[in-house]
C-alpha cells in the first residue's frame, strides 16, 4: 500500500515538477546550451545588496536584458551590510553598497582582491509625514541631528519653526524612522551626522548599522519609505528615487555653505564634483562644500572579484557593468539619480578591463 | 437545586461555549475574508503569467514567484514527506519504547517548536556557504527540516490510533509484519496521514524567514535548482512593506493565491486517494 500511495504523493509532486519546466520553458526562449557558443549560453548572474540603488539597477537589468535575453540578472536588495558580507564568502557574482569596504573587509574576502566599481550617484532625502504640511520644509543639519538623537521630540518644536517662518507645524509628535539591517543608506546618513554634530559623533557615530538612540526600524529602503507613508508625524531618510516614486515630501538641508538644497541629481552631482575621487574609488562626499552642493549624498558601488573563476558569468557580469556605467547611466535622470561624471566612467572601465579570468581579461 | 436553576444554568454555559466558538471563527473569517476582498481585486492575467517589474514600475506579476513556491514544496515534500513516514512508522512499529525513539520524539518536539528562522540559518551555515551560493535546493532543504517533524508526529499520532486487534488479525493470518504494516496498518490511517502530510505541505508554503538566505529570491525565471529561486512568501514580504500603491495590491494577490494554492495542493491529494479502491 506504501508505494500506492506514495505513487500518489510523486504523482502529486511530479504533476507540480512539470508545471514548473512548462512554465520556465515557455518564457525562457534561446537558452540551449551550447558551450561552443559563448554569446547564446544563458547565463545568470546573482547580485544582492544595496536598496538605494534598486530602483535605478533593477531597471538597467530590465533594458539590458531586452537587448541580451540569454543574460539573467537577479538582483535582491538586501541591504548593504548583506551585500558586503555575502560578496565576501563568495555566494553571489556581484554585490552593491552604497559603504564601500573598509580595509578590515577587504582583506576578509574570501574570493582575493575585490574591486568597487562606482555604478550610480544619488541623493538622499529626508522625508516626513506631516498632515498638511508643505514640501521642503526647511530642516537645519543640527535640527535634524537633535531630532534623531531624541532631543526634539515634536513638529511644533521651536527650533524647526525658527527655519521656517509662515508655516505652522501641528503639534504632533515625532516618530523617527531609521533601517534595522546593516545599510548603506545609514551609512551615509551617520557620516552625515557625525560630520555635523560632535554629540552624534561621539554619542552615536557612523557605519552601516549603529545604535540609533530613538525610533522605529525598517528594512530596506522602500520599507522606511513605506514606513513615512503611512504613519503620520514620522520622519525617515531614504534614496530620492523612493520619495519621488511615492510623492513623500522631502526637506530642504542646509549645506555647508549655508545654502538651503533640495536633493535632486543637480545637487549630488555639485556634491561629488567637490571631491577628487581615488584610485580605488573609496570616498564620501557628504556634507561637500559648494553653494549648490546637496550635504547627504553618495555613490553606490558594485563589488565583484578582479579575478573571476568562471570564464561566462564573469564576461557576462564586465560587460553588463560596463553596459551599465555607459549606456545605461541614460536612464539615471529619468529617476533623480546624478549620471556618473564622465571622467570618472573612462576610469571605471580601465577597472572592468583589469578583471580576468585565469589571466586573460574579459573585457574587450 | 431546582430544575429550574439547572436549566438557566445549562442554558448559560451553552451560551458560553456558542459565544467563544463564534469568538473563534472571527479571525478565521476575518483574515480568509480581508484576503480574499482585498486579493480578488487585485488577481488578473497578467498576475499569474508575467514577471515582476523593476522597483517602482506598476504592472508585472508573479509567474516565477508561484513557480517556485510549487518547487520549492516539491523539494521539500520529495525529501521531507517520505522520511518523516517513515520514521514515524519505525516510531510506531518497531520500535515504541527504547532510548532512541525516546530521543527521537523529544528531539522532534524540540524541533517543531524552533523559529524557522534558525533553521534557515544552520542551512544557510552548511548548505548555502558551503557550495558557495543561494539555491533552490537549499531552499527546499530548510522547508524540508521543517516539515519533518510535523509529518513524524501526525504519522505517529495516526498510527497509534490503528487498533492493536487489526495488526494481531494479519499475523494471525499468517502474514508478516513487514507486509501487515504496508498492506493493512498504513492504508488504515493513509487519510489521516495524508492530512498530516499536507498541513506540513501548507506550513512550508507560508514560510518566508528560512528561504530569505537560501532560495533568496529572484526577480526572474530560475533556470536550475542550483539557482536563486523566487517565492510567493518572499515576495509578498517585500511588496507589502514597500511604498508603492500597486506591490501592495499584488501582495494581496499573492496572499490569496498562496492559500488557494495549498488549498487546491490538499483538494488534489484528498481526490487522488478516494480513487483508489482499498482506501
Amino acid at each position: 500500500m506504501i508505494n500506492k500511495k506514495g505513487k500518489v504523493l510523486t504523482g502529486v509532486i511530479a504533476g507540480a515538477l512539470v508545471l514548473a519546466l512548462v512554465g520556465c520553458g515557455t518564457t525562457t526562449p534561446g537558452a540551449p546550451k551550447t558551450p561552443a557558443n559563448e554569446a547564446a549560453q544563458a547565463v545568470t548572474l546573482t547580485g544582492a545588496g544595496s536598496t538605494f540603488m534598486q530602483p535605478l539597477l533593477t531597471q538597467q537589468i530590465a533594458d539590458y536584458s531586452k537587448q541580451h535575453p540569454n543574460i539573467t540578472v537577479n538582483y535582491q536588495g538586501v541591504g548593504s551590510g548583506a551585500g558586503i558580507k555575502q560578496v565576501s564568502d563568495n555566494l553571489i557574482n556581484f554585490g552593491g553598497t552604497d559603504a564601500f569596504m573598509t580595509d578590515d573587509q577587504l582583506a576578509a574576502a574570501k574570493g582575493g582582491k575585490i574591486l568597487q566599481i562606482p555604478m550610480t550617484l544619488g541623493a538622499e532625502a529626508i522625508s516626513y509625514n506631516i498632515p498638511n504640511a508643505p514640501n521642503e520644509l526647511k530642516i537645519a543639519p543640527t535640527t535634524l541631528a537633535d531630532i534623531y538623537l531624541g532631543k526634539i521630540t515634536n513638529w511644533n518644536d521651536s527650533r524647526i519653526a525658527a527655519d521656517n517662518p509662515g508655516v505652522t507645524l501641528p503639534n504632533l509628535k515625532i516618530t523617527v524612522a531609521h533601517r534595522s539591517d546593516g545599510s548603506g543608506t545609514t551609512s551615509i546618513f551617520t557620516h552625515f551626522l557625525s560630520a555635523i554634530s560632535p554629540e552624534w559623533d561621539s554619542k552615536v557615530g557612523k557605519g552601516t548599522s549603529v545604535n540609533w538612540p530613538v525610533g522605529i526600524g525598517a528594512k530596506g529602503n522602500a520599507s522606511v519609505a513605506g514606513i513615512v507613508q503611512q504613519t503620520p508625524g514620522t520622519i525617515g531618510y531614504v534614496e530620492l528615487a523612493y520619495a519621488l516614486q511615492n510623492n513623500l515630501p522631502h526637506a530642504l538641508i542646509k549645506n555647508k555653505d549655508g545654502k538651503w538644497v533640495a536633493p535632486s541629481l543637480d545637487s549630488a552631482s555639485a556634491a561629488a564634483a567637490a571631491f577628487q575621487v581615488p584610485d580605488d574609488m573609496r570616498v564620501n562626499i557628504v556634507n561637500a562644500p559648494g553653494a549648490t552642493a546637496y550635504p547627504i549624498a553618495g555613490f553606490s558601488w558594485a563589488l565583484i572579484y578582479q579575478q573571476q573563476s568562471d570564464k561566462a558569468k564573469g564576461t557576462a557580469l564586465v560587460n553588463f557593468l560596463n553596459w551599465a556605467i555607459h549606456d545605461g547611466q541614460k536612464l539615471a535622470p529619468s529617476m533623480q539619480y546624478a549620471p556618473l561624471p564622465s571622467n570618472l566612467v573612462s576610469r571605471e572601465e580601465a577597472m572592468l578591463k583589469s578583471v580576468t579570468y585565469q589571466g586573460q581579461p574579459l573585457l574587450k | 437545586m431546582s430544575s429550574r436553576l439547572r436549566k438557566y444554568r445549562n442554558a448559560l454555559m451553552l451560551g458560553i461555549f456558542t459565544l467563544c466558538t463564534l469568538l473563534a471563527l472571527i479571525p478565521l473569517f476575518g483574515v480568509l475574508g480581508y484576503v480574499v476582498k482585498n486579493g480578488i481585486s487585485a488577481l488578473n492575467l497578467e498576475f499569474f503569467t508575467s514577471l515582476p517589474q523593476p522597483m517602482g514600475v506598476a504592472g508585472g506579476g508573479m509567474a516565477n514567484a508561484i513557480v517556485g513556491t510549487l518547487i520549492l514544496i516539491a523539494i521539500a515534500g520529495v525529501l521531507g514527506i517520505p522520511t518523516g513516514i517513515l520514521a514515524a512508522i519505525y516510531l510506531t512499529e518497531y520500535d515504541r519504547v527504547s532510548w532512541l525513539s525516546t530521543l527521537v520524539r523529544f528531539t522532534t518536539d524540540v524541533l517543531t517548536g524552533i523559529p524557522s528562522i534558525i533553521i534557515g540559518i544552520v542551512v544557510y551555515t552548511t548548505l548555502v556557504m558551503k557550495t558557495g551560493n543561494f539555491s533552490a535546493f537549499a531552499g527546499g532543504v530548510a522547508l524540508a527540516i521543517i516539515m519533518v517533524p510535523l509529518v513524524i508526529r501526525s504519522t505517529e499520532e495516526m498510527l497509534k490510533l490503528v487498533p492493536q486487534t487489526i495488526r494481531e488479525a494479519g499475523y494471525a493470518l499468517g502474514i508478516p509484519r513487514w507486509r501487515t504494516i504496508l498492506r493493512i496498518v498504513l492504508p488504515t490511517a493513509a487519510k489521516g496521514i495524508l492530512t498530516g502530510a499536507m498541513l506540513a505541505v501548507a506550513r512550508a508554503a507560508g514560510e518566508t524567514a528560512p528561504l530569505l538566505f537560501t532560495a533568496l529570491g529572484n526577480q526572474y525565471w530560475a533556470h536550475s535548482l542550483n539557482e536563486p529561486i523566487a517565492a510567493l512568501p518572499l515576495q509578498i514580504y517585500q511588496y507589502a512593506t514597500s511604498p508603492y500603491k500597486d506591490w501592495h495590491r499584488q501582495a494581496w494577490a499573492g496572499s490569496l493565491v498562496l492559500i488557494f494554492l495549498v488549498i487546491i495542493l490538499s483538494f488534489v491529494a484528498r481526490l487522488a486517494f478516494r480513487n483508489r479502491k482499498n482506501f
